[in-house]
C-alpha cells in the first residue's frame, strides 16, 4: 500500500513543471535563508501566492522546495559572514565561521550543506514510515481529544515563546480571537464585524500571515536609518567552491554525531511548537557534551557543524509528521505550511493520510527530493546570494513590501484582504516593538478555527465539560498543557530552586494516570514504565540530599525567539 | 516613560480592549439549532484574555521602575521615521489603487519609498525611477500573465 502510494505520488511529481517549480523554490528558500533578517516562514509567506493557480501537490511540493532549501540555506550566511541568516542556524556559526576564517570556507560550507542533507533524509525516511503510524493513533481522537490537543499546542508554544509567559499567553489568546472575528463557520452569524459589512468575512489567514510576519519584519528592518541604507552584507563576502568530496567523508565520519543530531532534531519537530532554532543548539549542546575534544569547540570543528546543521533540518521531517498525521503545527514554519494547505482546500488530520493518500504521500516525497535539490543548487545559490547581498536593504524592503501587497490581493482578488495586511502590519510591528512574541499569535489564528470546529463537535456528542478531563486522550493533553504552562518557569529556575526536582517525576506520574485508563496492554506497561521512571527520579533526588545541581542552570534554554 | 509605566499602560489598553469585546459579544445572535452557541467560543477566550491581562497589569505593578536608559537624543518620530513614512506611503498606495490601479499605484509607491529612505540627489531619483519602474512592471506582468490574476486598473486607466 504505500509503495502503491509513493508510485502514484512519484507519477503525480514526476512532471518537468512541477521538478522547475520545486528548484525555483529550493534556489529562492536557499537565498531567503541566507539573507541575515529574512526566515524561512517569511520565505514561505512569500512564495503562498505563487501557488494559488497550481495543483496542490504542485503547489505544496514547491513550498517544500523552499521550507528544505531555507533551513539549509542560513548556513551560508553564518558560516561566511558569521551571521546566522535564520535562528535555525544560530549554532552553526559556532564552529563553522571560524574554520571559514581559519582558511576553510569551502570545507565548512560542504560539511554544512551534507550534514543537511542527510539530516533532512533521514528525518525523510521517518516522516514516511512514522506520519501514517501517527495517524493511526490519531484515528482514536473523539473530538474533545483534539480540542484538547490544540489547547496544548497553543500552551506549548506560549511558553516556549519567549521571556515573558504571560505575554506569551495573551499573544496567543488574541490570536485565537482574531480567528473568531467574521462569521462564524457553522452557523454563518456575523460576530465582532461592529457594524462594518466587510467584516463579516473576517480576516483571510494569508494577509494576517504577512502582515503579522513580513510587513512588521520588512519594517524592523528599516527602522535604523543608517542600516536600511546599507547593503545586506559590507564585507565583501565572496562566492567560495564547495569541497564535496572532503565534506562527505567527514561528516559520514562522524556517523554517531550525524545520527544523534538527527533523532533530536525529528524528536524537537515533532513536539507542538518546539522548532529548528532550538533544535540546532539542542543537537550542538549534546555534540560538545559527547564529544571526546569538547575544547575544540568553537575553534572551527567539524562536529560542531555536523551536529546543528543535521537537526536543524531533521526538525523540518518531525514538524510534518506532527502536522501531516494530527493537523497541528510543529512550528511556526509548519504553521505557515498548514495555511497554506487550508489554502489549496485541504485539511490536514488523522484520516488525510488515508483519504488523500496521493497528495500525502507526494508532500512527503518533495520533502525528500527537495533535499537533492538543496545539494544541487546550493552553489548556484551561493553565488545568487553574494549578489543579493551587495543590494541595500531599503531597495529590497520597498520592492517586497509592494509584493507584499500584490501577492495578498491575489488570493481572492479583492482589495479588502490588502487592508487586512496594511492593518495587521501595524499590528505585528507594535507588537514586536512592545516585546509580544509573534509565534502564538499566527498559531492561534491558525488553529482558531480548528479548536472552535473540534469543540463544537464534542459539545454535539455530550454538553458535560466531563470527556475533557476523563476520556485518556484529553486528560493525557490537559496534563502536557498545564505542565507546558509551568514549563517557562521551571527552565528559569532549572539548578536554582527545590520544586524543579519534582517537575519531571510529578510529570511522568501525571502521564502514567491517562496510560492506564487506556486500552490494550502496550499503553497501561507504558503508564508503569512512567510510574517507575517518577520513583526513580524522585529517590534519585533523596539520595542527593534534595540538593538542586547548578550546573543544570547553565544549560540550553528550550526556547523560541 | 518608564517600562513600569508602559506595560501597565498595555495591560490597561488590554483589558479595555477585552471588555469592549465582550460586549460586543453580546451583539452575537443566539440560535435555536446547534448546541455550541456562535458567543460560546469568543467568550470564553476573552475571560481568559481578561484574567491575562489582568494578571499581566498585576506583575507589571509589582516590578519596580525600571532604570532610566540613556537617551540617544532621538525624538519618536525622529527614531520611528522610516516605519512612519512605510505607513503613511502604504496607506496611500492602498488608498490611491482605485483610481490609479495597481500598477500606477506600485510605481508611486515603491519610487516614493525609495527616495523617502534613500534620498533625493538626481542620481538616486533616477535609479528609484528605474527600479521601481521595473521591479513592479515584472510584478505586474507575472501576476497578469502566467498566473491569470486580474489586478485593478483603476479609474484613471479605465477612463482613457
Amino acid at each position: 500500500m504505500i509503495f502503491e502510494n509513493i508510485l502514484l505520488a512519484v507519477q503525480e511529481l514526476s512532471t518537468l513543471e512541477t521538478l522547475l517549480f520545486m528548484s525555483i523554490g529550493t534556489l529562492a528558500g536557499l537565498v531567503a535563508g541566507a539573507i541575515p533578517g529574512f526566515t524561512i516562514a517569511m520565505a514561505i509567506v512569500l512564495t503562498l501566492p505563487f501557488t494559488f493557480s497550481m495543483p496542490p501537490a504542485q503547489g505544496l511540493a514547491t513550498m517544500m522546495g523552499v521550507f528544505v532549501g531555507g533551513l539549509s540555506g542560513g548556513l551560508m550566511s553564518g558560516i561566511l559572514t558569521g551571521i546566522p541568516g535564520t535562528p535555525s542556524s544560530v549554532a552553526t556559526t559556532f564552529d563553522g565561521f571560524p574554520m571559514a576564517r581559519n582558511g576553510r570556507p569551502g570545507l565548512a560550507l560542504g560539511i554544512g550543506v551534507w550534514a543537511s542533507f542527510f539530516g533532512g533524509t533521514i528525518s525523510a525516511v521517518l516522516l514516511v514510515t512514522l506520519a501514517p503510524q501517527l495517524a493511526q493513533i490519531g484515528l482514536e481522537f473523539q473530538p474533545s481529544d483534539y480540542f484538547m490537543l490544540v489547547l496544548f499546542a497553543l500552551t506549548i508554544t506560549a511558553s516556549l515563546a519567549g521571556e515573558n509567559l504571560t505575554k506569551g499567553l495573551i499573544a496567543g489568546a488574541l490570536g485565537l480571537l482574531i480567528a473568531t472575528i467574521g462569521e462564524d463557520e457553522a452557523s454563518g452569524i456575523a460576530r465582532f464585524t461592529f457594524g462594518f459589512d466587510d467584516m463579516r468575512q473576517g480576516f483571510s489567514f494569508l494577509p494576517v500571515l504577512i502582515g503579522l510576519f513580513a510587513f512588521s519584519q520588512l519594517l524592523t528592518d528599516l527602522e535604523d536609518r543608517v542600516k536600511a541604507k546599507k547593503a545586506l552584507s559590507e564585507d565583501g563576502s565572496s562566492a567560495v567552491r564547495v569541497e564535496h568530496l572532503a565534506a562527505i567523508k567527514i561528516v559520514l565520519s562522524q556517523w554517531v554525531n550525524l545520527l544523534r543530531s538527527s533523532f533530536i532534531g525529528v524528536f524537537t519537530g515533532v513536539l507542538p511548537a518546539a522548532g529548528s532554532s532550538i533544535s540546532n543548539i539542542l543537537a550542538y549542546d549534546q555534540a560538545k557534551k559527547a564529544s571526546k575534544t569538547p575544547e575544540k569547540f568553537g575553534t572551527g570543528c567539524a562536529e560542531g557543524i555536523v551536529a546543528p546543521e543535521s537537526a536543524n533540518n531533521a526538525t523540518a521531517g518531525g514538524a510534518l509528521i506532527t502536522m501531516m498525521a494530527l493537523g497541528i503545527p510543529g512550528d511556526i514554519v509548519t504553521a505557515v505550511m498548514l495555511g497554506a494547505l487550508l489554502i489549496h482546500d485541504v485539511v490536514p488530520s488523522p484520516s488525510f493520510v488515508t483519504e488523500e493518500p496521493v497528495l500525502a504521500y507526494s508532500m512527503f516525497l518533495a520533502f525528500f527530493v527537495a533535499n537533492f535539490l538543496m545539494i544541487a543548487l546550493q552553489s548556484g545559490a551561493l553565488r545568487l546570494f553574494v549578489l543579493v547581498t551587495k543590494v541595500r536593504m531599503y531597495i529590497l524592503a520597498a520592492i517586497i513590501l509592494a509584493y507584499c501587497g500584490i501577492g495578498v490581493f491575489a488570493l481572492n482578488n479583492i482589495e479588502y484582504d490588502m487592508w487586512t495586511l496594511f492593518l495587521f502590519g501595524i499590528l505585528g510591528y507594535v507588537l514586536r516593538k512592545l516585546g509580544f512574541p509573534l509565534a502564538p499569535i499566527i498559531l492561534g489564528v491558525v488553529l482558531g478555527h480548528i479548536a472552535e470546529l473540534w469543540l463544537a463537535r464534542a459539545t454535539a456528542i455530550s454538553t458535560s465539560v466531563l470527556p475533557f478531563i476523563i476520556q485518556p486522550w484529553s486528560m493525557f493533553f490537559l496534563i502536557l498543557a498545564v505542565f507546558s504552562v509551568f514549563f517557562s518557569s521551571y527552565q528559569d529556575n532549572l539548578g536554582k530552586k527545590t520544586w524543579t526536582l519534582f517537575y519531571t517525576p510529578a510529570l511522568t506520574a501525571a502521564m502514567s494516570v491517562p496510560m492506564f485508563l487506556m486500552e490494550g496492554t502496550a499503553r497501561p506497561i507504558l503508564g508503569v514504565i512512567l510510574l517507575l521512571l517518577s520513583g526513580f527520579l524522585l529517590n534519585r533526588a533523596r539520595q542527593q540530599g534534595w540538593k538542586v545541581n547548578p550546573a543544570d542552570a547553565e544549560g540550553p534554554r528550550l526556547s523560541e525567539g | 516613560m518608564s517600562r513600569l509605566n508602559r506595560d501597565v499602560y498595555i495591560a490597561i489598553f488590554l483589558i479595555v480592549f477585552t471588555a469592549v469585546f465582550f460586549w460586543q459579544s453580546f451583539e452575537i445572535k443566539n440560535i435555536d439549532y446547534g448546541t455550541l452557541q456562535a458567543s460560546a467560543w469568543p467568550r470564553m477566550i476573552l475571560v481568559v484574555l481578561g484574567i491575562l491581562s489582568v494578571t499581566y497589569l498585576v506583575q507589571s505593578l509589582k516590578v519596580g521602575p525600571a532604570e532610566e536608559t540613556e537617551s540617544d537624543g532621538l525624538g519618536f518620530f525622529e527614531r520611528y521615521r522610516n516605519p512612519i513614512v512605510c505607513f503613511i506611503l502604504y496607506f496611500l498606495f492602498l488608498f490611491s489603487m482605485p483610481y490609479l490601479g495597481m500598477l500606477i499605484a506600485g510605481i508611486l509607491f515603491v519610487f516614493l519609498l525609495l527616495s523617502a529612505i534613500g534620498g533625493v540627489t538626481p542620481k538616486a531619483l533616477i535609479i528609484h525611477a528605474i527600479i521601481a519602474c521595473i521591479s513592479i512592471g515584472a510584478m505586474w506582468s507575472f501576476f497578469t500573465y502566467p498566473l491569470g490574476v486580474i489586478l485593478p486598473q483603476g479609474e484613471l486607466i479605465s477612463t482613457f
